[in-house]
């Protein structure tokens, strides 16, 4: 092996093995997987924004007389209201209730040293792992024989399942970021746990709470399948979106106006709340 | 026992039991009641005829050519989303670590797509695959290539799903990878940089490894996912054409909640579980997730 002449690269630290590709090169390539990401969702809006014909036509139009029609029309019907009211009942009770039950599981597998607490984690997580057709069965006998199916109580037991492992395992990490000292100095000054976890750790965690709270909605406004079955009229955002395109099929424009529709809070919360979104989509792994 | 220590115990408790009876409730009980229809025939449209059937089930799936079938578009299915995903995502992870222009935008848009509510992204790729409307043909055409029917031919349809999978879910391996490149220690590859490697020695030699646990996280949860994936499959192709792409979980999906035969969807859906937790046990003890931090 040759020696290289290191006055060749004098790159900075954290800019080495990128030398493969000159630069020009390496940002066409990051462009172009940008542009991969994004071209459905700018398919989809320009599409809502179309007239039938323009929407259909044979060589697809990138350049059209944009509309504002598919939208009117979508909110007339009056439909997307009814999801959407469902999706913020179901999604609000979903993160109301998993913080409630999730966040003081988490503050004590996150502070304290008990047998089993390794256990007790990794059984959380792997509620996570199910995969969903081996809850979705008992739950679906349930509900049949009970009379949960279409209520917005089934509904969010169904979702509060789902989600509290999440919340669990992500405020766990939120908890282990933040010193001890504080709850170690309300200790010395008499505090009983309940005092140092209620009056010291759960101001200081807010941010975490809130970064949880907004995830745990996203995944509860984005859930289809339990949704789907354990629902027929309480219809959320992704099923009514589903039964839509059920007999809509070739009103391409009003199906991609009432997804943007569907899809305006989520925008919202990437653009506002990226950073906690990536540290919740990885489940902790990125910190 | 000092009665500072009784009460630390009885913190620990009290704090642990509403999400403990919840999740035993909620995810320990159903997994009995699925062991236990799971052997008998229990059929939602004949429920008062009910009878234990031992691992006739089991026996029943084990032999049927539907189950296998599943369990190889599955594997299939799981194996070249997450390869693919893992290459992207290292790939890209690995030139944005360099990039010093626009890195905030990139990662924003690289965000979109595992965001989103699946069934809207979906439905708009069903609208782009279109035969003879869709957006895709048109951009094949002008490439000069035949038109494909993206979703109607088997190995198509499967091709399809899986590069609809992987726009969703490379970001998931790429958002991981650069958090660990972040995080990695530089100086080994500042001396072996010294001693003249070259970029993408220093990448495969020793980036690469020290990237390892990560990636190990990375793959566990997106395989796992990959093999339990619904919406995708449902809303694109339901398992068609025939049955070229019904997975395991689809397959559990039209038993159990289409055909109402529990005691059969029951069974297949335990197999599933066997198989999720023997790879979790497997990949994520080692992958040292649950060292606990613990403080007080």
């Amino acid at each position: 092996m040759s020696v290289s002449a290191p006055a060749l690269a004098p790159l900075g630290p954290g800019r080495r093995f990128g030398r493969a590709l000159a630069p020009w090169a390496r940002r066409l390539v990051l462009w172009l997987f940008a542009l991969w990401c994004l071209f459905p969702l700018y398919w989809l809006v320009s599409m809502s924004l179309k007239r039938q014909v323009d929407a259909v036509a044979r060589v697809p139009r990138f350049l059209f007389q944009p509309i504002a029609d598919n939208y009117a029309q979508v909110l007339a019907s009056g439909e997307v209201w009814g999801y959407f009211a469902n999706s913020l009942i179901v999604a609000t009770a979903t993160t109301v209730v998993a913080l409630l039950i999730g966040v003081p599981t988490a503050y004590v597998l996150a502070r304290y040293r008990f047998r089993g607490n390794a256990d007790y984690g990794f059984w959380i997580l792997s509620t996570r792992m199910t995969p969903p057709v081996a809850m979705l069965i008992p739950f679906f006998v349930l509900y049949v024989r009970t009379g949960l199916m279409d209520t917005y109580v089934g509904l969010t037991v169904a979702h509060v399942a789902i989600n509290l492992s999440i919340v669990v395992w992500l405020m766990k990490g939120f908890f282990e970021d933040l010193p001890g000292e504080l709850e170690e100095a309300a200790f010395m000054d008499g505090a009983t746990p309940f005092q140092a976890f209620r009056q010291v750790a759960l101001p200081v965690a807010l941010p975490g709470i809130a970064a949880v709270a907004i995830l745990c909605f996203l995944f509860s406004w984005n859930e289809f399948l339990f949704t789907l079955v354990l629902s027929e009229d309480i219809r959320t955002v992704p099923v009514g979106l589903y039964t839509f395109v059920g007999y809509q099929q070739v009103r391409w424009g009003e199906l991609s106006a009432s997804s943007v529709l569907m899809l305006a809070p989520v925008l919202a919360f990437v653009f506002v709340f990226q950073k906690q979104l990536v540290r919740g989509l990885t489940l902790g792994a990125t910190k | 026992m000092t009665s500072a220590a009784r009460e630390r115990r009885r913190f620990i408790l009290l704090m642990l039991a509403p999400a403990t009876v919840l999740l035993a409730g909620l995810t320990i009980v159903p997994f009995l009641a699925s062991v236990a229809f799971s052997l008998t025939d229990y059929n939602l449209t004949a429920p008062g005829e009910t009878d234990f059937s031992g691992l006739g089930n089991y026996l029943a799936l084990f032999s049927s050519a539907e189950f296998w079938n599943a369990a190889r578009v599955t594997a299939v299915f799981t194996i070249l989303a997450v390869t693919l995903q893992l290459v992207l995502g290292v790939g890209i992870a690995a030139l944005l670590h360099h990039e010093t222009r626009g890195v905030p935008l990139l990662r924003l848009v690289y965000l979109l797509p595992m965001a989103i509510t699946p069934v809207a992204a979906v439905f708009t790729f069903r609208m782009m695959f279109n035969p003879s409307l869709g957006v895709l043909n048109y951009l094949v055409r002008l490439f000069g290539l035949p038109p494909q029917d993206w979703l109607g031919t088997p190995g198509m349809a499967l091709a399809s799903l899986i590069a609809v999978d992987t726009w969703q879910w490379a970001p998931f391996i790429l958002l991981i990878a650069a958090g660990g490149l972040a995080a990695i220690d530089e100086e080994p590859l500042e001396a072996a940089k010294m001693d003249g490697a070259g970029p993408v020695r220093l990448f495969f030699d020793h980036t690469l490894p020290m990237l390892f646990p990560f990636l190990a996280v990375a793959i566990t949860f997106r395989a796992i996912d990959a093999f339990k994936t619904f919406d995708i499959i449902f809303v694109l192709t339901n398992g068609g054409p025939g049955i070229a792409t019904r997975t395991l979980n689809l397959l559990a999906y039209k038993q159990g909640i289409e055909f109402l035969a529990m005691g059969y969807a029951a069974a297949l859906a335990i197999v599933m579980l066997l198989v999720t937790i023997v790879a979790s046990q497997t990949f994520l003890r080692r992958a040292r997730l649950f060292k606990p931090k613990a403080q007080l």
